[in-house]
């Protein structure tokens, strides 16, 4: 807080004050509490936190400021100058034993029992700051449920929650960290004076995708977390600073771990204020327990009759050397293609792209298997775009943030808190632009929602915009202008759904901004015509100049993704890295470079023979699942590298047992850029092995040696990394074709497939508390679309498109408005991408009630 | 019709006394209606100031009249409507503070039952000077008629264009709102009322930032009580000086007090400040003396948040400097009057129990203090003192004195540290002797 | 002569008032304790083989807290809490190595529930390791014991910092 808060204010409005006999020079607008904390004194406090507003509710923080008669608390005080603060005086010492003692008087001795021992504010702060023996002599106050009497008072308020009111010291950080970073109701204080309680509210469960940063942030033992609930002490576990591998942003976490049963126990934030605030989704945060899983794969499976078996590494090893040599000598390298997951580690990704290009010597590689028709040519505009430098930090500094084409819960939950955080706190304004109404926009200025498969028009209608208000400069706008007016601004209103004076909102915003975040999201990666959707935002970057003023950028939603892309990894790499390349092998493939639509396209054809995946799931996750298995089934021999059985792991030949990200050390690539190291926390299980051991041992048995030792891979590496990979957007205007939108009267509702707010990718489908919030997929259906088909919540629904049908129950949103269906990907039970079809801009269906 | 709030007032006595004004018409059946109040001069002032006065000059009057709140603060309400920063681009809100949850007093609720009109004026004047467009008026919950007739009375004003846009086609709006409470002492508090009015728990909040400079939706505000507002009207239609001319040097103009407890004559009765509280209490136009004949034993001057006055301090002059002297506090006016056969440890137990039942429970002196506080006293009224509870009362107490976010802190602990003070001996006898001094109870 | 005397008067007067001291003792009662058929009482803090003790309503007291373990100079203690059915904590496991044990009974003074005592045990040698690691199964009574020295401590104490429900 204190940092952003020095940036915002201007550097030149300081003052100096004394504290403790120093002095200090401060911004104006700083509190005494944090300018004592940048002289190294820590203030005891229960309420004060970084990030919320101060509320001075447990009168701990007290300090004696000359010439103010009473104790002052300093998470209030703002600092002036001249002002002489002692922290440490006789009557603040006797404030404080006053509060502990206060604080005591009603709190349960728990502490034998209690989770949060060894943890403990109240502990650490009695003990320095309190009385050794109470003078209270009454019965303390007990919440108590009617129906059960017994010892314990713990009530289960959430599926991941235990909260026990006993204990509650009612600094009120849960309920305010839940409505102003998070913008959930969902708990809350109730009652009045001592018999206020903190609970959900009634009838509700606190089950947002943040819920659990309420435990971490309480300072006693009154919210607990289920899968923490005595398991074990924590001065027994030691800590491993790591990277979250389950979103683009790289949180930072910390690991804890114990050694002697190899186990991870939980994980916690390790605040990084450029990047999460210290606030982790719960995906991050339950996550790991998919490495304490026990149906891991244990063993590597060899398929011998139709059945697969257990063998060891060598059978299995053999195995691969057979038949990739096989099919090597005789129809070539070219025939062998690959498919690698872009949220595994740098040296992992490029040793499977050194194994690809120089000992299979083909170009079939890709690691964006759960993307359809990605194009082959390096400079597209869509790998522009998603190629471009962007800032996290730089989110609170903007005064416009635009959101395009993302529905930021589901795929960028950091993002979306720093973006309330800019709103709420730095006076930003922020505009949401959706194909549908998402949860997102409630910190939105204005939420604008457009028919779906009209992105491209959206933005030439902004563009067109502007250019009528004489908002941007008139030759630009004079070049623009005819190559994005084949319809006219009332035309393009007609197309989108979305008003005149929309539009020129979002002119006016853009173009008044002083800084400007323009993100886009997983919704235009994901669609047909990403490339256009693209094109016209280099019009739109170009026509504003938002690039001079801020940042535009396709965020990247996996772990390494934008590692992926710096180090070659797709069948058309950047020009740049290909020559780094040729110079650091020496000798490149020049055949035919082929992305996964090829690959399996080939595979149906039986031109590819063989095909390894590390870390992938293209059977349930690439959206088109009778297109994907039609190359999957096909192909002669199928290596697949996993932690868990799915459904590509059983159509393999070979089966080999991957390690998590817990396993090793790895370095991580954020959307920002930024590398990240990922620290070993446990030994790997079974007889796992990292993906990049894997591509060695894969290597060696064709007889050459991938790299000479590790640390000349890493230089490799490196000497990759130290390129300037940011394209350069085109320097003249493109020129937007516009198609005419088809629709099929017989499946009318247009469906998007994405990740449940409480998953990602395929694996989050294996960690118990994460099922403990949603288990099983659903189609999410707004208020109107729900009563036309004649639904009520939970009652199951045919969901129907030209190519395939599934049934699953209808889950009435909050706020979606219009008519579209949301159904998540990640659940094995539900074959929702068997829906999809991958040459279609809008996917659409039709719902039906199911008759019992 | 009835009156709905028999309350004995001294407006006879007063009718036609050119310097007592509040309380001016106030017997009159059907004041409350427009008719009768247009009758009787009202609106002149709101005409006044829209047509004549710009607000500055408004609010020059309102300081020069020395006018301080009478809700219970004192602070100078032409001095707080200045703070309102001029050149800030934000709304800003009157509140009208009418929850009176202070025990013992119910001046408040006279006014608006049967004055509303000069209460609604008193705010739009104030409003206009502060540049509201938008005031509210909170009333407590529990005062149906007083919300009635003040609704009714809004009605009648907006019908005839007294409220509403463009007023006497000046081209001023000015709208209001009449939002009822829900049963909270804290909403009398500026910051626990701005809460309530924006929906959420009605908790006090840190100040500063002060309401004046960001209050209800984070936008200037200015809370006024009741009687500050309703003296408004008047003090612009007969001039600040006149207003001056009344009470004493540093608390100018009049004030409405609540007399209660055991005396001959309980009322509401507006006296000039500076009136003697001897007077108020014994002579036969006011309180005309203790009920039952019987021996003066204390006061509590300002309501129960204010320290107890000992019998030989009742010569005092009742306004806000003197009283403080005297170790009390003027507060909202409300008097209470015990007499001799009052067991002081029973009154304490009855007023710790109301501090602890409205504390807000925010701040942690407060919430627990409170609570410790009534456990101890129960128990010393219950016959079960141990002798270091006496030490206990003292240090707790003065744990909570000054250490909490609002004065409700205070209010709960400074009537218990002057008994403790004045009156320890009979402390002492409950516990030694677990049993009253005193004669007896009895019910108020 | 003179020799005769002596060594009459050494064999038949001072031999004997050194047997004397041989004869008194010979019919005193012996100080040997006849180990292992009679048992010399401990002192009742004597520290020997720990043990863990019961409610009065037969609920075991231990709720793995883990003080115990860290009080542990030796580090000779490991536990697993768990929830049981009522959702009260316990422990699932609790073992105590008692080849690492060196019986000073900080354990003891730092159990908060007055569940681990040293008892008066001492008989337990065997002739393998794995035989010391003394498991929950092993180390609970199966009836609270009435002689527990601390109960009645604790019941006073219990009764000033007792537990009410919150009146609604």
């Amino acid at each position: 807080m204190a940092e952003a808060v020095k940036e915002k204010i201007l550097a030149v409005a300081t003052i100096t004050c004394t504290i403790d006999g120093q002095q200090i020079t401060v911004p104006k607008g700083t509190s005494v509490f944090y300018a004592a904390r940048q002289i190294g004194i820590v203030i005891p406090a229960f309420c004060n936190h970084d990030k919320l507003k101060p509320v001075g509710a447990c009168r701990m923080c007290y300090v004696e400021i000359e010439k103010m008669p009473k104790l002052q608390v300093s998470c209030a005080t703002t600092a002036t100058d001249g002002m002489v603060v002692s922290t440490n005086s006789q009557q603040v010492r006797e404030g404080r034993k006053a509060v502990i003692e206060f604080t005591l008087i009603n709190h349960p001795l728990d502490c034998p029992t209690c989770d949060k021992g060894g943890e403990c504010d109240l502990q650490d702060l009695t003990f320095s700051h309190g009385y050794d023996d109470s003078r209270f002599g009454f019965n303390k106050m007990r919440f108590i449920e009617e129906e059960k009497r017994d010892t314990f008072d713990d009530l289960k308020i959430g599926p991941e929650i235990v909260l026990n009111r006993n204990r509650c010291i009612l600094c009120y950080k849960c309920v305010r960290a839940n409505k102003e970073a998070f913008g959930e109701y969902d708990i809350g204080a109730f009652e009045r004076g001592d018999l206020t309680e903190i609970n959900a509210t009634p009838g509700g469960e606190v089950s947002n995708p943040f819920s659990g940063n309420l435990v971490e942030i309480c300072p006693v033992g009154a919210l607990t977390n289920s899968d923490w609930r005595y398991k074990i002490r924590v001065w027994l576990t030691k800590t491993v600073p790591s990277i979250c591998n389950f979103s683009g942003s790289g949180t930072n976490i910390t690991f804890y771990k114990e050694d002697h049963k190899n186990f991870v126990y939980r994980v916690t934030a390790r605040c990084n204020d450029a990047i999460d605030d210290g606030w982790l989704s719960d995906i991050t945060r339950y996550g790991y327990q998919i490495v304490n899983s026990e149906s891991r794969l244990k063993t590597p499976l060899i398929k011998k009759g139709g059945k697969q078996v257990k063998a060891s590494w060598d059978q299995a090893l053999a195995v691969i050397k057979k038949h990739m040599g096989e099919i090597k000598d005789q129809s070539g390298g070219v025939c062998i293609g690959g498919l690698i997951s872009p949220s595994l580690d740098n040296a992992s990704l490029y040793s499977f792209s050194k194994l690809f290009r120089t000992i299979f010597k083909s170009n079939n590689i890709d690691f964006r298997g759960d993307y359809r028709y990605l194009p082959s040519v390096t400079d597209s505009p869509f790998t522009i775009a998603a190629s471009q430098p962007f800032s996290i930090a730089d989110i609170e500094k903007s005064d416009v943030i635009i959101t395009f084409g993302t529905d930021l819960i589901r795929e960028h939950h950091n993002e979306y808190l720093k973006i309330r955080r800019a709103v709420n706190f730095f006076e930003a304004t922020a505009y949401s632009v959706n194909p549908y109404a998402v949860k997102t926009a409630d910190i939105a200025k204005s939420e604008m929602v457009y028919s779906p498969g009209t992105d491209e028009l959206v933005i030439n209608g902004i563009c067109l915009a502007a250019i009528e208000k004489k908002l941007v400069d008139s030759s630009a706008a004079a070049k623009l202008k005819p190559k994005i007016s084949k319809l006219s601004l009332s035309e393009l209103t007609k197309q989108t759904g979305l008003g005149k004076e929309q539009f020129k909102e979002l002119a006016e915003a853009i173009s008044s901004a002083k800084k400007i975040t323009f993100i886009v999201g997983e919704i235009v990666a994901r669609s047909l015509e990403r490339d256009k959707i693209c094109a016209a935002l280099s019009n739109l970057n170009k026509l504003f100049g938002v690039q001079d003023k801020g940042q535009l950028a396709v965020l990247s939603r996996y772990a390494n993704s934008k590692g992926a892309q710096k180090l070659g990894l797709s069948a058309t790499p950047y020009e740049i890295v290909k020559a780094e390349l040729k110079k650091i092998w020496g000798e490149y493939p020049d055949c035919q470079p082929r992305n996964t639509d090829s690959m399996i396209n080939l595979m149906k054809k039986e031109e590819i023979k063989g095909f390894i995946t590390v870390g992938t799931n293209p059977m349930r996750l690439y959206p088109d699942r009778g297109f994907a298995s039609e190359g999957l089934e096909h192909v002669d021999f199928l290596v697949a590298c996993d932690m868990f059985e799915t459904e590509t792991t059983e159509l393999a030949d070979v089966v080999l047992p991957l390690c998590s990200w817990a396993e090793y050390d790895g370095d991580y690539i954020n959307l920002e850029g930024k590398v990240q190291t990922g620290k070993q926390a446990i030994k790997p299980k079974y007889e796992a092995k990292a993906a990049f051991e894997i591509m060695e041992l894969i290597a060696s048995q064709s007889g050459v040696k991938l790299f000479e030792n590790e640390q000349s891979r890493n230089e490799e590496i490196e000497q990759l990394l130290s390129l300037n990979s940011v394209l350069p957007w085109p320097d003249d205007f493109l020129e937007i074709d516009y198609d005419k939108k088809s629709s099929r009267d017989d499946y009318p509702v247009p469906l998007f497939i994405c990740d449940d707010p409480h998953h990602s990718g395929h694996l989050t489908e294996k960690s118990p508390s994460l099922l403990n919030f949603s288990d099983s997929a659903y189609v999410e259906l707004s208020k109107g679309m729900a009563a036309k088909i004649g639904v009520a919540d939970g009652e199951p629904v045919r969901v129907e498109s030209p190519v395939g049908k599934i049934v699953v129950p209808a889950k009435i949103s909050r706020v979606l408005n219009s008519d579209v269906a949301i159904i998540p990907r990640n659940f094995s039970s539900t074959q929702t991408t068997s829906l999809l079809m991958r040459k279609k801009r809008v996917d659409s269906v039709k719902l039906t009630r199911v008759e019992e | 019709m009835t009156f709905y709030s028999p309350v004995v007032t001294n407006a006879k006595e007063i009718a036609g006394h050119e310097k007592l004004h509040l309380f001016e018409y106030v017997e009159d059946e059907k004041q409350y209606q427009l008719k009768r109040y247009l009758e009787h001069g009202g609106y002149a002032a709101w005409k006044t100031v829209l047509g004549k006065m710009k607000p500055e000059e408004v609010i020059e009057e309102v300081k020069k009249s020395g006018l301080r709140g009478r809700g219970g603060a004192g602070f100078p309400t032409g001095m707080k409507w200045s703070f309102v920063p001029k050149d800030s681009p934000k709304v800003r809100y009157l509140l009208c503070n009418a929850d009176e949850s202070e025990p013992g007093t119910c001046k408040d609720r006279v006014l608006m039952e049967r004055d509303p009109h000069v209460v609604i004026e008193g705010m739009a004047i104030g409003a206009y000077a502060i540049g509201c467009h938008l005031m509210f008026c909170y009333i407590r919950g529990e005062f149906h008629h007083s919300i009635e007739r003040i609704e009714k009375a809004m009605e009648e004003a907006y019908s005839k264009g007294h409220l509403g846009k463009n007023i006497y086609g000046s081209g001023y709006d000015l709208e209001m709102i009449v939002h009822t409470g829900a049963g909270a002492y804290m909403c009398g508090e500026e910051t626990g009322l701005i809460n309530s009015i924006e929906g959420e728990k009605g908790m006090a909040r840190i100040r500063p930032p002060f309401p004046a400079i960001e209050g209800l939706w984070e936008c200037p505000t200015i809370v006024n009580n009741v009687e500050s507002l309703a003296a408004v009207p008047h003090i612009i239609n007969r001039g600040a000086d006149w207003y001056r001319s009344m009470g004493t040097e540093k608390s100018a103009g009049t004030k409405l007090f609540s007399l209660s407890g055991h005396i001959n004559r309980p009322g509401n009765y507006e006296v000039e400040l500076g009136f003697s509280l001897q007077k108020l209490i014994y002579d036969a136009n006011y309180g005309n003396g203790i009920s039952d004949g019987k021996k003066l034993k204390a006061v509590i001057p300002g309501g129960v948040s204010t320290p107890f006055l000992t019998p030989d301090k009742v010569d005092v002059p009742l306004d806000y400097e003197s009283l403080t002297e005297a170790g009390s506090m003027l507060g909202s006016g409300g008097v209470i009057v015990l007499h001799e056969d009052t067991c002081i440890v029973w009154t304490i137990l009855k007023l710790i129990k109301f501090f602890r039942h409205e504390s807000c429970g925010k701040c942690t002196p407060c919430r627990e203090g409170t609570g410790w506080l009534e456990q101890i006293i129960q128990k010393i009224e219950d016959g079960r003192g141990g002798p270091d509870d006496l030490e206990k009362l003292d240090s707790i107490c003065g744990n909570i004195l000054g250490r909490t976010i609002c004065p409700l802190g205070d209010a709960a602990v400074m009537p218990i540290q002057s008994t403790l003070k004045h009156w320890r001996d009979e402390w002492q006898y409950h516990i030694e002797h677990k049993k009253c001094l005193v004669n007896q109870n009895f019910g108020f | 002569m003179k020799e005769i005397i002596t060594a009459l008067g050494r064999t038949f007067i001072r031999m004997p008032i050194g047997m004397l001291v041989v004869l008194k003792h010979l019919f005193k009662k012996p100080v040997t304790l006849d180990y292992p058929r009679k048992k010399k009482p401990m002192a009742p803090r004597f520290m020997g083989r720990q043990y863990l003790e019961r409610y009065d309503d037969g609920s075991e007291r231990c709720v793995s807290c883990g003080l115990c373990a860290a009080a542990c100079p030796a580090d000779c203690i490991y536990m697993e809490p768990a929830e049981n059915e009522k959702g009260e904590r316990y422990a699932k496991v609790f073992e105590i190595n008692l080849l690492r044990c060196i019986f000073c009974g900080f354990c003891e003074e730092a159990c908060p529930e007055e569940a681990i005592f040293m008892g008066h045990h001492y008989e337990f040698s065997a002739d393998n390791r794995d035989s010391f690691i003394w498991t929950k199964e092993d180390m609970l009574v199966k009836h609270p014991r009435k002689d527990n020295p601390f109960k009645t401590l604790f019941r006073r104490v219990r009764k000033v910092y007792g537990v009410v429900e919150k009146s609604k």
